[in-house]
């Protein structure tokens, strides 16, 4: 800051990504001109440093390959030859081509896709819900991460927001399971050290040794997709050798005898069979955690990549019920909290607009969706993406490419470059980045409320997504009152701010103060659940989910707020290990010897920044980390640029042999821009498209692969 | 990717970067701070709390400063973790004023 001159303007933000930190912002301007964006040093997160990913942010608003106009494709489909046009014509062709396919197949042949490509109340995940929903569309569901943990969690504790990362400096016991925090939790890891500092024990659950278990006290290596099967070990172990804690259990949980009666299925034989976790490192795992009290497990989104995944997320909420850690600050778990913030999702995403009847189509199927591998009538005519980059990011990246070439499908893509997605869009149309737009910014991470204020004005013609949809609304003929709210209206509306959470909070206080922390206790007081008071339909953290009755669902969030065709297919009522299709097959029966994971890169945001040379030089090329048993026999050493391929479809990268990953298992990273890559392609065009047991979210870990050099 | 500290901060040692950094990369001996490139997250956050400018991310450094990758990678392996902040050297003020900071 005090590299600036006294002209500079500061004007307060918050990060937009899909991250659990969602920094405090302090935009620095001079002239105009965003030169700076620092973290803010008195936010207790933020404590004033952002991360290697948000490194060049001032940069990437100025970045000279940004869409700033509208556009229309002049070549062919994928071939990136695209023409300024006005927001007029764009608006008016989106309108006669809707207006034609909506005449011929009706308004469900249009289908939108977005993800949490900006993670703002406005402008993120739901910004287009409402449109769509009053457009009578197809509902997508958006269930690229996260919603099969949170149907687990909303089955298992209901929607709290449980416990606070910042109460992990008061644990004594501290397990991270599936996720690497130095990476991608980076703020939360100051209050680990804390902890460590005064003592705790810090155990890392992880197939691949990340740098966060490299700096833990004991890495527990695990086979992708298991993590079910070591919790109910832990609990085989814990009631086995009566560690739990009666009184807890009696009082605050459902179910624990067909919780015991699963468990017992699970001793640490098995489960060492199925983890390849050493017994004794089971038994030694379960008598510290339930004997250490102030336990925490800080779960990652790696555990429901899998195909039992909802399930292990279900198992490991159990465990500090089983133990009491709630009753203590700084014991419980962390998923995300962000059930702890009243907004008003019925507002956001209008679902008393949707037709009755409307069918529903899993945005992780795309490919299918399009390439008629699925069965639709109608069939999808036009997609509209924003906030995603499914050609990258989504499963089946193949399949998705070859939809996406359709001549007969009107696609326009709302976006901040020409992505590999939005190369195939008919319509390109420019949106804000975040210096440039207001929002309150939801967190999965912490429970602060952000404001962020817009510190420069949008270059060419860039809008935000609120304003899209309003124009789109617009254009289409709609005429409620919905689409006369100016961004302040919408946010006054988006929030309850008369719940108790929200005591102090006001949109004028967070003018002046750029954050606020809701009213839900201190982080080394806080036990939300010391005594209960969960918010299941019983009140109590349920072993046996009482909503497993109504079948597999998707928390409405991730489908515009939409209650109806869930896909309803039978749940186990206690959690169970569902073992993986690909992973778990016995050795010789895959042509595909080999396990690959695609954890998020350490200087990418997903794909965002992954076109910025600075941050490509941070990142390095696209790699595969290959133990050097796999690596030995197929002459691949350091350095050795590799093919990875399955029935599926390929990718090239450069291998590095290291033992940070156990024989058969190899990682890489998802994010780098398909396009940007040797083969044109990146690690989703090995991926499966099949869905985890809960919530369909994605199995990107149940990947088999073979690999050799090229 | 790592960040360096450079010969700076030798005889200063403010330590100001050790409270700001996140994941506890530095360590240090009796006359200045070194960073642990494994530990390192790149977030740059040390480089403008140090008072004499001795922290670079590594591909910043000057080609007469490669050596100081090594020089933190290896010694970072032989001095303990500093977690919290010291009170700078005897001798820091001057020194700085003498590197004209």
């Amino acid at each position: 800051m005090s590299t600036h001159s006294s002209e500079t303007l500061v004007v307060r933000g918050a990060c937009p990504q899909d991250c659990p930190d969602t920094c405090a912002f302090l935009y620095h301007v001079e002239d105009g001109r965003l030169v700076e964006v620092t973290g803010d040093p008195d936010h207790p997160m933020t404590r004033g440093g952002l991360c290697v990913k948000l490194k060049n942010f001032a940069e990437h608003h100025y970045n000279p390959d940004r869409l700033l106009y509208p556009m229309k494709r002049v070549g062919p489909k994928g071939s990136g030859m695209f023409e300024r046009i006005s927001w007029d014509e764009a608006l008016a062709t989106i309108k006669s081509r809707w207006t034609d396919i909506i005449a011929e197949y009706g308004t469900q042949a249009i289908m939108p896709h977005a993800y949490l490509g900006h993670q703002g109340t406005l402008n993120g995940l739901t910004a287009g819900d409402a449109f769509f929903n009053r457009l009578g569309s197809t509902v997508a569901e958006k269930t690229y991460c996260e919603s099969g943990s949170s149907t687990a969690w909303i089955m298992t504790v209901g929607p709290t927001g449980g416990m606070d990362v910042e109460s992990l400096a008061v644990s004594k016991y501290i397990i991270v399971w599936g996720m690497n925090m130095l990476n991608t939790n980076l703020h939360g890891w100051p209050f680990v050290l804390k902890a460590k500092a005064a003592g705790a024990k810090i155990v890392v659950i992880d197939p691949v040794r990340t740098r966060t278990a490299k700096q833990a006290d004991w890495h527990i290596r695990i086979r992708p997709g298991t993590d079910a099967a070591l919790a109910l070990g832990m609990m085989n172990v814990i009631i086995s050798e009566d560690l739990y804690d009666h009184d807890y259990v009696e009082k605050y949980t459902l179910g624990f005898d067909q919780l015991k009666a699963r468990a017992e299925e699970f001793p640490p034989e098995r489960v060492s069979e199925i983890t390849g976790i050493p017994v004794v490192d089971i038994l030694t795992l379960a008598r510290e955690y339930a004997g250490t009290q102030r336990s925490a497990i800080r779960q990652g989104v790696a555990v429901e990549r899998s195909p039992g995944g909802g399930d292990a997320v279900r198992a490991i909420t159990c465990l500090p019920a089983l133990t009491g850690a709630w009753r203590y600050p700084g014991g419980g778990t962390i998923e995300m909290p962000i059930w702890e913030f009243p907004f008003k999702f019925d507002f956001m995403c209008r679902p008393d607009w949707i037709p009755p009847g409307t069918r529903v189509i899993n945005e992780l199927e795309l490919g299918a969706a399009l390439t008629g591998a699925m069965p639709l009538d109608p069939p999808i005519k036009s997609l509209f993406v924003y906030n995603s980059n499914p050609v990258s990011q989504a499963p089946g990246a193949g399949t998705i490419v070859e939809g996406l070439q359709r001549e007969d499908l009107f696609m326009v893509c709302s976006e901040l470059f020409i992505t590999d997605t939005a190369k195939y869009a008919d319509i390109l149309l420019p949106a804000t980045m975040q210096a440039e737009q207001l929002d309150i910014m939801v967190t999965w991470g912490h429970l602060y409320m952000h404001l962020n204020q817009p510190a420069i004005a949008p270059p060419g013609e860039c809008v935000p997504n609120v304003e899209l949809f309003r124009r789109l609304a617009k254009t289409m003929g709609f005429t409620d009152e919905h689409w006369d709210l100016d961004d302040w209206d919408m946010l006054r509306r988006c929030y309850d701010w008369d719940a108790p959470v929200m005591k102090g909070i006001t949109l004028e206080a967070l003018k002046e103060k750029g954050w606020m922390r809701l009213d839900v206790g201190l982080p080394d007081e806080r036990t939300p659940h010391a005594t209960g008071d969960f918010r299941t339909p019983s009140g109590k953290c349920e072993f046996a989910s009482s909503l497993a009755a109504g079948g597999n669902f998707v928390v409405p969030v991730w489908r515009s707020g939409y209650e109806a065709m869930q896909p309803g297919t039978s749940v186990d009522p206690v959690p169970n290990y569902i073992p993986s299709v690909e992973t778990m097959l016995p050795d010789g029966a895959s042509a595909f010897p080999i396990n690959l994971v695609s954890p998020k890169p350490h200087a990418f945001l997903n794909t965002q920044y992954a076109n910025e040379p600075t941050q490509q030089r941070r990142q390095g090329e696209q790699i595969i980390v290959i133990h050097p048993m796999d690596a030995g026999p197929r002459s691949i050493e350091q350095g050795s640029y590799v093919r990875v391929f399955n029935e599926r479809g390929a990718f090239e990268a450069r291998a590095e042999v290291s033992e940070d990953v156990s024989p058969g298992l190899m990682m890489t990273n998802v994010g780098h821009w398909p396009g940007l890559n040797r083969s044109g392609t990146a690690v989703n065009s090995t991926t499966s498209t099949r869905h985890c047991n809960l919530g369909q979210a994605g199995t990107y870990s149940d990947n088999r692969v073979d690999v050799q050099r090229v | 990717m790592t960040h360096v500290v450079t010969d700076n901060c030798r005889g200063c040692r403010y330590t100001d970067c050790v409270a700001s950094c996140p994941v506890a990369c530095f360590h240090v001996n009796e006359v200045r701070v070194y960073i642990d490139p494994a530990v390192c997250i790149d977030c740059s956050a040390c480089i403008p709390a140090c008072p004499v400018h001795a922290i670079f991310e590594e591909f910043d450094l000057a080609d007469d400063q490669q050596h100081w990758i090594r020089i933190n990678a290896e010694a970072a392996q032989r001095y303990p973790v500093i977690r919290t902040r010291l009170a700078p050297l005897d001798g820091a003020d001057a020194r700085r004023q003498q590197l004209g900071l």
